[in-house]
Order: C-alpha cells, then sequence, then structure tokens
C-alpha cells in the first residue's frame, strides 16, 4: 500500500473529537471475546458500537461501505481466527473478499487506515481491549471521516489522467469479412441458429434472415464486445444465436458459462482472428486466434503493436497519492448521472433484480450524490472482482467518460497477484469469489 | 411492528452502578415503536420475567428488547418468556448493556449514551424481526454404516441395539476389517478374533442389521434424515441365498495358489474362497481374474460339486437403493505401502530397507498374520524366504510415519504399541530368538501401556535402540541391517533373519472418492474431517454424517470401538424421532430474482445450496434458480455476502434488519 502520511489533516490533534467507531463481529469469537472483556472488566473507550452477526462470511462489502456512509470515523470487522470458524470456512471466504476489497478501496484513493480486520477469539478479552483502544486512539488522531461523503464534492483542482494524443485512426476493412457473412448467411438459412449477433455498419447487428447476411462488417472498428446481448430476454426469445467474438470477448463466455448463465451447446460462436481495434487494451493484448470458437475465421497477423502506445492510465493513478486518488475519483463521480450504462453493457451484470434496484433494505443510495455514486461504483466493480474480462465496454459506454475500467483493471490485478486467477482464461479454474486456500494472505488482518 | 417493550435490567449494581438506567428508560421510551420502556433490578429473575410476560400481554407487544446481558447469557430465557405469554420467541432481541458496556466503561454520561445507542440498534432490530418457527425435517429411522471393521461393527451393533434398522456396506467379501487379521492385541494380549468373531457373528444374525458384503457405495443424494444410497454389489458369482457355507467348492477348485489378500500375501488361497474360515458371511466369493471358468469357459468344478447349485457364473454386478436417515463412515486404514509405485513421488518408499527386494523384509501386518495362530503357517513362525525359524528379528519403527521427506509428518501413534506387541509375540513363539527395535521415541500413552513396553524390555529382553537403521542389506541369507544408537552414540550392525517394517497408516484406498459422494472434508492425507477436533470430534460439516475409526486419524482399537459408539449415539439421538428440529435463523432464496449464477452453491460450507428450476403450477419451466436445503443449512450467511442481487437473505439477520441497526447509529 502508499504511503498515507502526506493525506492532508492527518495525525494532528484533534482535540475533543470523539470518533465513531463501527465494529462488525461475528457471533462465536469476536463477540464473545468483546463479552469476556466485560466479564473480567477490561476498560476500554465507549466509542465504539458493535453489530453482531452469526459469521465473518456474512460480513459484506456493502456493509463496510454504508459503515463510513452512516457517519463511521472507522470500521472494524473481526471474527474467528483461521481454523476456528464455528461454520468452518466462513472466515476464509471473508478474508478472500477482503483482500480484493482492500485492493478496490486503494484504487479508489481509500484512507485503509480507517478500516480494521482482526481475529479475536473468545477467550481475546485482553486483545479486544487492545484493538478498540488503539484505534479509537488512531482515529482520534486521523480526526473526523470525511473524504468520501461529507466532502465528497469535487474538487476542481483534482489531478487528471494523461490521455495521449488521438490515435490516428486508419479505417480499414479486413479480409475476413466476405467469409464472415457467407457463413452467417449459411448458418441462418441452413436453420442451425435462428439469430446472428454481429457487427453492423453502426453498432451491433442483429440478423435473423439469411438474406440480412450483407449487413455485416468486420473491421477495425468491431471494438464492442457483443455477449452482452446474449443476456438480452428479447434476443433469448428468438432461439439460437450465432455470436461473433474476438478473442478478448470469448472470454465472458468462459465466465458466463461457469456462471451457468449460458448452455454453451446452444450458442454458435463465429471467433474472428484478431489483430487488434486500436484500442488502448489491444496493446497490451495476447490472444490473437479464439479457442473455443465453433468456427474461425481469418488469419491474425502478428499482434499489430502501436508505434506510440497510449499512456498507461492505471499506473499512472496508482502513482498518484491515496489522497490524489480520491481527488480524482470525487471529481470523475461527479459527473456520474446514474444512467447504469455501464451496468447495461457490461456482460457480467445480468442480476434479474440490480441490488441498486432493490429498495428494501437501500444498500445503495439511488440518488446520484457523491454517496451514492461512490456506493455504486464500489458495489459495480466488486461485483466485477475477478469476473472482469477487461472489455472496456463500460468506460466506452459511459457518457460522462469516466474511465471505469481503471476500477475492474485493479480487482483484475489483485485477482491475478493474489490467486493466479484470469478471468476467462481457464474454463476449468476455480472461481476466486466462492472458494479459498487456507495460505491466502493475511498480512492485513490483525 | 410497532409496539415494541423495552426491559433495561439493573442487573444489581452491575449496570446501574455505571449507566444510569432511569435516563436510559425515558431516552428509549421516546424511539419510534417504543410503547412501553421499564426498568428492574433483575430482569431475569422470576418477578422480572413476569413482568415482561405480563407487558407483552397487557400492552399487546408485538417485540421486546431486553437490555441487560450478552444475548449468549440470556436469550433463551427471554425467548422462553415471550413464548409462554404468547409471543414468537424470534421477536425477542437483547441489547447487550452489561459485558460490553456497564462493565468496560467507568464514566456514566458516556456509559448511559453507549447504551442507549445500543438499545437503539436492538429496536431497529427487532421493527424488522419476522416471527420464525422452527424447521421440521422428516427422518428416516435407518441407518448406513460404510465399513465392516471393528468401528463399523461396534457403530452397526450399537445402532441396531437401540432398536433401529442398520445397512451395513463392506467391500470386502467379509466383515471384521484389519482386526480379524491381528493375532494378539495390546495391552492385553488377548487373542483378536476370540473378541471380534463374536461380534461379526451378532452382525452377520442381527433381525435390524442388513449387510451387503462385497459391495461399495456407489452414490450418494439428499441429505441428513433423508439419505438415498446406491449400493453397488460387485458379482459374487455365488448366490448367497442358497449357499451353505459347506466348503465342497474351494476344496475342489484346482486353481489354489493365488495370494490371499487376507494374508497379505503370506498364504495362498483357491479361486473360489472366503477370505478366512471365521468369515461373515461364510459365503465364497470366485476371484474373476483366476477363475479358469470365467477367463476360457474352462474347469466348472466348482459348478458341479455344489449340491445347493449355488454357484452362478453369469452373475453380474447389482445396483440396489436403500434409504436411510443417518451415515457412519468407518472405512479405517491401509499401512503404507513401502515397495508398490506411489501415486504422488513423494511417497516413494525406502528402497535402503529393501521391501519387495528381499523375500524376508515384511510389514507389521505380515507380521501379524505370520505369527497369528490362525496364520498361513498355522501358528508356527516361519520366515518367508526358506521357511528357517529367524533367530533375530529387527523392528524397525515409523517407517513414513513422523517423516516430512515422505509427506507424512503425523504419528502413527499404534505402532510403537504392536511393536513392543510384536517382540513379547515372537519371544513367547521362538524363545532363544532375540528381538531388537530401532525407534525414535517411545509413545505409550494409555492406559496399561508404558508398563506393556517395560515388559517387552525387562520381562521378554527386547533390545530397544534409539536411532534410525540407514541400510538393509542381503549376505549369506542374512539381512545385515545398519543404523545406529544415538543413546549410546555408537553406530550399529545386526545380523538379522527377518525385518519387520511399521509402516505408517494411511486413510483406505477410495476414501477421497467416497468422501467427496458424502460431501464430507479430508484432510491433506486423505484422512476425513470432523466438525470440530474437540467438541465435534465424531461430526462431519454435512449433516446426518458421522465418522469412526481410523478414516479420521490412526488410532488403535479401543479409541476406535469408543469412537464408533459415539457416532452411534449421535446417530441414535438423531433417529429418536420422526422429525429433527432444527433452528429457523437459516438462508433462504428469494427465486424470483436469483439469477442462478451460484456463486452461493460453490461457497457454502456445508452445500446447502442446490440448483432448481422454478415452474408454474403446471409444470411449465420459467428460470433457474439456487434453493437452500433447510435440512443443510447452518445459519451463517456467507451466501448473502456472495450473492450479487441479494437474492440470498438470512432469516433472523435479515439485510433488511443490518441495515437498520446500521442506520440507527446515524
Amino acid at each position: 500500500m502508499s504511503d498515507d502520511s502526506t493525506r492532508d489533516g492527518t495525525m494532528t490533534e484533534n482535540k475533543g473529537f470523539e470518533p465513531k467507531i463501527v465494529a462488525y463481529v461475528c457471533n462465536w469469537c469476536t463477540y464473545l471475546g468483546a463479552d469476556l472483556a466485560g466479564t473480567t472488566r477490561l476498560e476500554y473507550p465507549p466509542n465504539v458500537r458493535i453489530i453482531r452477526l452469526p459469521c465473518t462470511g456474512r460480513i459484506d462489502f456493502n456493509l463496510i461501505v454504508k459503515g463510513f456512509e452512516i457517519g463511521a470515523d472507522a470500521v472494524l470487522v473481526s471474527g474467528c481466527h483461521p481454523g476456528d470458524c464455528h461454520y468452518t470456512a466462513g472466515n476464509y471466504h471473508a478474508r478472500r473478499r477482503w483482500i480484493l476489497f482492500r485492493e478496490l478501496l486503494d484504487t479508489l484513493g481509500f484512507d485503509l487506515r480507517r478500516i480494521h480486520f482482526t481475529w479475536i477469539s473468545a477467550a481475546e478479552g485482553k486483545k479486544w481491549q487492545q484493538v478498540i483502544t488503539e484505534m479509537t486512539e488512531q482515529t482520534r488522531q486521523l480526526g473526523p471521516y470525511t473524504d468520501l461523503y461529507a466532502n465528497g464534492s469535487a474538487q476542481d483542482s483534482a489531478n487528471d489522467l494523461p490521455s495521449g494524443p488521438p490515435t490516428p485512426f486508419e479505417f480499414k476493412t479486413l479480409p475476413a469479412e466476405g467469409a464472415l457473412r457467407e457463413s452467417c448467411r449459411k448458418l441462418l438459412a441452413d436453420g442451425t441458429v435462428k439469430v446472428v449477433i454481429g457487427y453492423g455498419q453502426r453498432g451491433p447487428a442483429i440478423l435473423t434472415r439469411a438474406e440480412d447476411a450483407g449487413r455485416l462488417v468486420w473491421n477495425n472498428r468491431c471494438v464492442s464486445n457483443l455477449t452482452t446481448y446474449l443476456k438480452r430476454k428479447e434476443i433469448k426469445a428468438l432461439g439460437k444465436p450465432a455470436v461473433v467474438v474476438k478473442p478478448c470477448d470469448e472470454k465472458s463466455l468462459v465466465v458466463l458459462e461457469k456462471e451457468s448463465q449460458l448452455d454453451r451447446k446452444n450458442i454458435h460462436v463465429i471467433g474472428m482472428a484478431c489483430e487488434g481495434v486500436g484500442e488502448p487494451k489491444c496493446t497490451f493484448c495476447t490472444a490473437r486466434t479464439p479457442r473455443f470458437a465453433d468456427e474461425t475465421l481469418g488469419e491474425a497477423a502478428g499482434p499489430a503493436s502501436l508505434a506510440d502506445p497510449p499512456p498507461n492510465r492505471f499506473a499512472a493513478l496508482m502513482a498518484m497519492a491515496p489522497a490524489e486518488r480520491m481527488a480524482f475519483w470525487a471529481k470523475q463521480f461527479d459527473r456520474c448521472v446514474k444512467c447504469y450504462a455501464c451496468r447495461q453493457v457490461c456482460p457480467m451484470c445480468y442480476c434479474e433484480r440490480c441490488i441498486a434496484d432493490k429498495n428494501r433494505p437501500i444498500a445503495i443510495d439511488p440518488a446520484p450524490s457523491a454517496k451514492g455514486n461512490f456506493a455504486w461504483q464500489i458495489a459495480r466493480a466488486f461485483h466485477l472482482a475477478a469476473r472482469c474480462v477487461g472489455c472496456g465496454e463500460c468506460s466506452r459506454a459511459c457518457p460522462a467518460g469516466i474511465d471505469l475500467a481503471l476500477l475492474n483493471i485493479a480487482l483484475h490485478k489483485a485477482a491475478q497477484v493474489n490467486f493466479g486467477y484470469d478471468a476467462g482464461v481457464d474454463p476449468a479454474a476455480e472461481p476466486v469469489v466462492g472458494s479459498y486456500a487456507l495460505q491466502d494472505k493475511e498480512d492485513f488482518i490483525g | 411492528m410497532s409496539k415494541i417493550g423495552v426491559f433495561t435490567c439493573w442487573c444489581g449494581e452491575n449496570i446501574a452502578r455505571t449507566v444510569d438506567v432511569d435516563e436510559v428508560a425515558k431516552r428509549v421510551a421516546g424511539f419510534p415503536g417504543v410503547v412501553c420502556s421499564l426498568n428492574y433490578k433483575y430482569m431475569c429473575s422470576d418477578p422480572g420475567q413476569a413482568m415482561v410476560r405480563e407487558k407483552i400481554a397487557s400492552e399487546k407487544l408485538d417485540g421486546i428488547v431486553v437490555a441487560s446481558c450478552s444475548p449468549h447469557m440470556h436469550l433463551k430465557t427471554f425467548r422462553k418468556a415471550a413464548q409462554t405469554a404468547g409471543l414468537n420467541p424470534y421477536l425477542v432481541e437483547m441489547a447487550n448493556i452489561r459485558e460490553q458496556c456497564s462493565w468496560v466503561h467507568h464514566d456514566k454520561p458516556s456509559a448511559t449514551a453507549k447504551a442507549i445507542d445500543i438499545i437503539r440498534l436492538s429496536v431497529a432490530k427487532v421493527r424488522n424481526d419476522v416471527p420464525l418457527r422452527p424447521i421440521q425435517v422428516p427422518v428416516t429411522r435407518r441407518a448406513l454404516v460404510i465399513g465392516g471393521g471393528v468401528a463399523g461393527i461396534q457403530a452397526a451393533l450399537d445402532i441396531a441395539d437401540a432398536g433401529h434398522e442398520v445397512v451395513m456396506v463392506e467391500r470386502e467379501p467379509s466383515i471384521g476389517g484389519k482386526m480379524a487379521g491381528l493375532s494378539e492385541t495390546f495391552p492385553t494380549l488377548d487373542c483378536s478374533q476370540c473378541i471380534l468373531t463374536p461380534r461379526m457373528v451378532e452382525v452377520g444374525q442381527h433381525p435390524r442389521i442388513k449387510l451387503y458384503s462385497y459391495s461399495e457405495v456407489e452414490a450418494v443424494d439428499g441429505f441428513v434424515g433423508n439419505f438415498k444410497i446406491k449400493i453397488r454389489q460387485k458379482a459374487r458369482y455365488v448366490d448367497v441365498s442358497k449357499c451353505t457355507g459347506c466348503g465342497d467348492c474351494w476344496s475342489v477348485c484346482p486353481l489354489k495358489k493365488n495370494p490371499s489378500e487376507f494374508d497379505y500375501g503370506m498364504g495362498m488361497r483357491p479361486a473360489i474362497y472366503i477370505p478366512f474360515p471365521q468369515a461373515v458371511p461364510a459365503r465364497p466369493v470366485i476371484d474373476k481374474k483366476v477363475c479358469a471358468k470365467l477367463i476360457r469357459n474352462g474347469c466348472g468344478l466348482c459348478e458341479k460339486k455344489c449340491k445347493a447349485g449355488a454357484i452362478d457364473f453369469k452373475d453380474e454386478d447389482r445396483v440396489v437403493e436403500e434409504s436411510v436417515g443417518c451415515i457412519v463412515v468407518a472405512t479405517g486404514y491401509k499401512l503404507y505401502n513401502i515397495a508398490k509405485e506411489q501415486p504422488k513421488a513423494s511417497l516413494a518408499g525406502y528402497g535402503e530397507y529393501g521391501y519387495g527386494k528381499y523375500k524376508d523384509v515384511i510389514d507389521s501386518l505380515q507380521f501379524e498374520r505370520l505369527i497369528s495362530a490362525s496364520g498361513p503357517t498355522g501358528g508356527v513362525f516361519k520366515r518367508p524366504s526358506d521357511g528357517a525359524i529367524p533367530k533375530n528379528v529387527v523392528f524397525i519403527s515409523c517407517v513414513g510415519s513422523r517423516d516430512n521427506a515422505k509427506g507424512m509428518p503425523y504419528c502413527s501413534k499404534i505402532c510403537c504399541m504392536y511393536t513392543a506387541k510384536h517382540t513379547m509375540l515372537y519371544k513367547h513363539k521362538v524363545h532363544d530368538g532375540q528381538a531388537h527395535v530401532f525407534y525414535m521415541d517411545i509413545r505409550a500413552g494409555g492406559k496399561g501401556y508404558d508398563e506393556f513396553v517395560r515388559r517387552a524390555i525387562e520381562q521378554d529382553g527386547a533390545r530397544y535402540y534409539r536411532g534410525r537403521v540407514s541400510k538393509i542389506t542381503q549376505e549369506n541369507g542374512k539381512l545385515i541391517v545398519r543404523g545406529a544408537d544415538t543413546l549410546a552414540g555408537t553406530p550399529v550392525e545386526i545380523e538379522a533373519d527377518l525385518v519387520v517394517l511399521a509402516s505408517a497408516m494411511r486413510p483406505a484406498d477410495g476414501v477421497e472418492e467416497l468422501a467427496q459422494k458424502l460431501n464430507i472434508g479430508y484432510d491433506e492425507f486423505g484422512f476425513l474431517m470432523e466438525s470440530h477436533p474437540k467438541l465435534r470430534p465424531v461430526e462431519t460439516n454435512t449433516g446426518g454424517v458421522f465418522i469412526a475409526g481410523a478414516c479420521q486419524a490412526p488410532k488403535d482399537i479401543p479409541e476406535a470401538v469408543a469412537q464408533a459408539s459415539a457416532a452411534a449415539s449421535k446417530v441414535q439421538v438423531m433417529l429418536a424421532a420422526d422429525e429433527l428440529t432444527r433452528e429457523p435463523e437459516i438462508a433462504a432464496i428469494n427465486e424470483q430474482t436469483c439469477a442462478a449464477c451460484y456463486t452461493c452453491l460453490h461457497t457454502c460450507p456445508y452445500h446447502a445450496i442446490e440448483r432448481a428450476e422454478v415452474r408454474t403450477g403446471r409444470g411449465v419451466f420459467i428460470k433457474n434458480t439456487a434453493r437452500v436445503n433447510a435440512g443443510l443449512c447452518m445459519g451463517c450467511g456467507t451466501c448473502v455476502s456472495v450473492c450479487p442481487s441479494k437474492s440470498a437473505d438470512l432469516q433472523g439477520f435479515s439485510e433488511q434488519q443490518i441495515y437498520a441497526m446500521v442506520e440507527s447509529l446515524v
């Protein structure tokens, strides 16, 4: 994690300030540890409010965010030591999610000194006393928490990320276009599929008649990830689809199949060999030939390396100090109007009822305020943790021009570094959320 | 909910000393929904509880908060009180203002403020409580015991004697397990078969035990109280119902030179055989790998000889289904096979000990057969190579056990004891013989165990060397054992006639596959995992599945039997009634909004979530969904956390309740 000492207003005396601390604790270890502190009369500051939950496995990132929303100055999450979980593995699952969640918070520039994770057993009343005492003292030093919400309004002075000069773009139709049209015509004519989802002149072309196959195009502007249309009810209703995918889009099919969202047997996949479509992501892309397609068209020349690669915006973001990152995001999210285009376009967002639309309880503030926008973007990014295949549709679809994919990149990297997991690459790999390993890191857990 | 009663306890002075209870009651009375707020000296006392009951009735309360001690202390008390007064017990919440407030703070104003906040949290929760009813799960009052060794036998007999039907599945042709092959047992030196055989017969004749020998569990379906078991009965080629066990068939069989599994290759058996004379059931099987009739349609003598007409060469594997409510897994152990190729490279054996190369290097179970009165040598102790009576025998303990390099860092626990026993049995058979033991430590914890080892050394003259053996070679018909005595600090070289390796205990073959069928955990060595190492030693994390014996960890006979009885008593508790009652604070899934991504299914530690379909009343498919099996869910709520749309929720700790609690802290 980055050095936080540069953050404004930290480590100064805040006389008379009494922090509010919300503690989410498990019922079987930490709650009993806190009881033991009482039974043995171990005094600690009265700033903590304990919320008892059955297991750390139940403690959700939404709750941590909510804690700060209601004005907590610090949040504690605590449960049983590894191996002691009353439910055998709830704490392991929780630990894995926290690893990812901390990475997301760090990318947002969140002050990680305000969020504490500990294991406190039923026998560790003393440790509970220490943790609360130290946490209260530290939070007193840090002062009231204002970063996200109270001062959440955008500061114009906030830095922006380099975007580089516009890439010179030369439109060219690619040679496989003819083969693609022919193949789709055949598929529709002989009834193999009922609908073809491909690229058209101005966006997606959804074809149901063989004679329309001529409307399909294949050129270096075929940027979008068409797999997102597979989840649409109206397209499902048409019957078996064929979908045109680039090698990178194909990864979303792997994830969707793992999550039981599609029956691969009932989809005809037309894979296009690809040498890049001029997007920043193409600079780093190594996938040139589809691996799981039913048919592959075209031939990819070696990777099309750009003479002048675009600046690495993620690296530039992480090079900022955390407080600068927070200011950056506050400025970005200030433009968010909660149109949810990022959600609609994402191939991985397929819930029948999005949590953002749920009103009992309201987990995510629906208002396009600083509070609501942060809550939404945190939820969106975290739901994509170790699932996002990096198509970048969210960034492209955002009418406010917020580079949302940066958050996904952070979580993608976290999954790679911590769990060696690349979403959509290995169909047999165990999903990151939903499994755990005994050796998952816990250097951040006290 | 709008009619909440809050009862603040003074707990004598325990709370009242640092929390201004009058102020608390006054402030709390103003909370939304609170219609009555009282305080009393001892809320848990009879008059205190009477007050709660009276107010529930007179004020028609639809939820109460008792602000006193920890819910772990008195939640049950007040739930009961509420129930007596006609209020659903799950509409009771506790506000812990003693352990987590008055006992840990000294400043009265801030402790009082905190107490008010804690009650505010609880009021927010109780306002969102919903009445819950305990869950009833129907129970099939039968049990399955997998494995017919001493642990399985004990468990089956205990359960059957308690009046429940038992289905026992044993994959060998006879029950009895490893114990049936032992000669005598430590520390009493009583004959193993003499104590086991009557128990085996009891199993075979018990009216409530249905024995499937030479059978394996093929598939397990269902959940606690309602398991459906598919059992594969392997083709025996003998009709058990006709066979009388007279023995004509195996005496007439001309193919008599097949290594006996029961004797670990130390003796021979015919192609049609019973593993040992006391086998239960005493019905033979035909080894289809060697039988001339089955291989090339030759011979067929046994069929001709069998008066009962029980031989059936057309026999095939059959799969039968049994319904049970509980399962006891007692699959036992095997010995680390020192010589054979190992599944993992790290297990590759001790080549330097020459097992498999020198006929007179054997393992301890082979030794048991050689020294047994019913063994292949008829009780005369002869060595395998030339039948000579060995005058110098070397025993090596910890072969594989406690050896990190072999991937078995654990202690096999019984080897110290049986090695001492072996030296004694040997001395009792060969009076002028000398036993030598190489050991790392002597672990003889147990009743009469250390005394037993002392006897082996002091009375029967076994020579113990603390040290390892580095190499065994063969010269002039003798095995040259080179080792060290680290206590004396000298190298030791012994010309031995026989070497016995006390190799490590490992879980029986196929236990991992079985564990996967049963959805129970196993450790890195393949030993099955108990639910809690101290408090739930025979339970597993799958409801209704219990473990007993050496499948859980290396253990000796008394321990295996004790554990089997423990498992049997757990089974009896479950089978005591037609229905199981379970706490209702479990997860539920909103099937309308579930997107069927099944992340919860992968996450659930109890495998309590299953794939299901939503259909119309007429059976038209609408959508896929996840569904919670109320019989298995333990209520941890991990599924709720991973559910992106929060279609999963936990009753008693619902999203609505938790958010109401957090938001009350604004």
